[in-house]
């Protein structure tokens, strides 16, 4: 693979040669501390050096609120939403991100496919960037190295100065012609270290799971936790959604809209007739971490947890998922040694 | 169309800033009107009327006036919607329950307190049925005309029982705390499309409690983030002092 090298004072430079082909999505600085994927419109404003954005990618794919289909209650007709491919280049990921985005297109694709989601998935060009991790990361866990380069099309690996440039497709080296690079020659960059670590060997996880159903874990984080949904809707491998119609304010028509929802959330495992299936915290909490390292993963045998450590730094009441794992893998451990 | 519904709106304790807020629908008052028809309307129109069918019931009861009077509403109404917080959940007036009643009346009227019998504030529900909810203060637009068309159409108005967080995270709303501010939204429930936070404010929670709040869990929250304990309940307190109390331990 020919590495070429780009200097730091030169990334808008290729955000604008990008930009020339498609159009480009990339981080940009929002609010006092946080960062967002936009479609880029300076490219002087896309940002590389980032920890986390707030939302992932997905967010293109599948969108937080979108309008499936409008009605007429006169005419008694309906017209089907259009879902138009991305389409765009997104410019800055980094590999848990699209290493989520790998899990929702088996998420969406197996069983029933998702339409909406397939369409827009399609004409997706992946630009990746290798990050430093922060006090929250921990995909080394789950077996995403901050320089894994799977599925992208290019990748940037962040040096002192600049970024080792590689095209890792056909369509990657389309669109790096007409710039020119020149080759990288001085080795390679420092490794990051995680912080964080979940002790949880891929091999032993259907193990600790399956015995963590009834552990004091659930209990003790429900004391903590107020329920407010934030760590289902930040996370990128979560997919659950609710549907609900609007009828405009003349009633002769309206919308049958979805957004996304969570099962931290109670109005999600409630259903007709106001039965709760999950009336408390602590079987909330234990349903949202078996959905990331028990149901689909029997499934696929991998956590449907890339390790971004979203969920914990957005808890207000600093529940870390981490902690929660490794806890699940202490008790275990215990267990397991214990003669019988 | 059959008959169109009558429509009566009353108000009890409280700023009338929701009835006001209604008057503010320029845009939709006509649509409004081509289903319903207004016959009671203190804030807006002359005229009483003894029969309704959907009466809109702003504030909430402090005297024994009011009780007597939110009866006779609810004799007359088929449906009975509380409108906003001080009918919801008693909103603000409720503060003064965390004080002795004596002391608010002497603080009130003085001398004169004995010419003004009062009582805690109190939510419509605690004294008649509730059929349905326009949370918020003032009332959520937004959410008055979900519950309105809903009657309209004979269907049954959802309440939301999520937290403002989901509005603010569907909107990719920084969120308060990291902006270094404090928020209720966790516990608050949605409906109000995170009105406040996505403007630069913070939530005060306005529009009551989730169904089931951790209210310990909050406190935990509120005091990580730098508030004495004291003041994170007085913070909850602000709208929600009905709730709250007999939580605090």
């Amino acid at each position: 693979m020919v590495q070429l090298f780009l200097e730091s004072d030169r990334v808008a430079e290729l955000v604008a040669h990008l930009m020339k082909q498609k159009s480009v999505f990339a981080p940009h600085a929002k609010g006092r501390k946080s960062f967002a994927f936009e479609e880029v419109k300076d490219p002087s404003a896309a940002v590389l050096d980032y920890p986390r954005v707030m939302h992932s990618i997905r967010k293109f794919f599948f969108p937080p609120q979108e309008t499936l289909m409008t009605f007429d209650l006169k005419e008694n007709t309906c017209s089907v939403a259009e879902t138009p491919a991305a389409d765009a280049i997104f410019f800055g990921v980094h590999s848990y991100d699209l290493g989520a985005v790998h899990r929702l297109d088996y998420n969406f694709s197996e069983g029933n496919p998702e339409k909406n989601y397939i369409a827009r998935r399609q004409g997706a060009v992946f630009v990746g960037v290798s990050y430093k991790p922060d006090e929250f990361h921990f995909s080394g866990s789950v077996g995403i190295d901050p320089y894994d380069t799977a599925g992208f099309d290019i990748f940037l690996t962040k040096l002192l100065d600049g970024y080792i440039v590689e095209a890792l497709t056909p369509v990657g080296e389309g669109l790096l012609d007409g710039i020119e690079l020149p080759a990288h020659e001085a080795g390679k960059p420092a490794r990051g270290h995680f912080q964080q670590h979940i002790y949880l060997p891929q091999a032993k996880l259907g193990q600790v799971m399956d015995g963590s159903y009834q552990n004091e874990v659930w209990d003790d984080t429900a004391k903590k936790c107020v329920g407010c949904g934030t760590c289902n809707l930040v996370c990128p491998t979560c997919y659950c959604f609710t549907v609900e119609d609007e009828v405009n304010v003349q009633v002769t028509g309206g919308s049958r809209d979805r957004r996304w929802d969570g099962c931290m959330l109670r109005d999600f495992s409630a259903v007709a007739g106001g039965e709760v299936f999950r009336e408390t915290l602590a079987e909330r909490q234990r349903h949202r971490v078996f959905r990331k390292f028990k149901y689909i993963s029997d499934e696929t045998g991998q956590p449907w947890c890339v390790g971004c450590g979203r969920c914990t730094a957005c808890c207000t009441a600093g529940i870390s998922i981490v902690n929660i794992i490794n806890r699940l893998v202490g008790d275990y451990e215990k267990v397991a040694v214990t003669p019988i | 169309m059959a008959d169109k519904p009558r429509v009566a709106i009353f108000d009890f304790t409280g700023c009338e800033g929701c009835e006001l807020n209604q008057l503010n629908f320029e845009d939709q008052l006509l649509d409004i009107l081509a289903h319903v028809d207004i016959v009671e309307w203190r804030e807006a129109m002359d005229g009483h009327a003894d029969e309704y069918d959907i009466a809109f019931v702003e504030g909430s009861l402090s005297t024994p006036d009011c009780i007597q009077r939110i009866h006779e509403v609810r004799r007359k109404a088929k449906v009975l919607v509380a409108l906003g917080a001080c009918a919801v959940q008693g909103g603000v007036n409720a503060v003064k329950n965390t004080h002795p009643i004596d002391e608010v009346r002497e603080e009130v009227y003085g001398q004169d307190k004995y010419l003004f019998p009062t009582l805690p504030a109190l939510p419509l529900s605690s004294v008649v049925k509730v059929d349905y909810n326009v949370r918020g203060c003032p009332m959520t637009q937004i959410e008055f005309l979900k519950v309105f068309t809903s009657l309209v159409m004979g269907k049954e108005p959802v309440e939301p029982e999520h937290s403002v967080c989901v509005e603010c995270k569907l909107k990719e709303n920084e969120c308060v705390f990291e902006r270094g501010m404090i928020c209720l939204g966790p516990v608050i429930r949605a409906g109000c499309d995170a009105q406040c936070p996505s403007v630069g404010q913070y939530c005060t929670g306005c529009r009551g409690l989730v169904p089931e709040p951790n209210l310990e869990g909050m406190e935990e929250i509120l005091v990580s983030h730098g508030l004495s304990v004291d003041e994170a309940w007085k913070r909850l307190e602000l709208y929600n002092a009905n709730e709250v109390e007999g939580v605090r331990s």
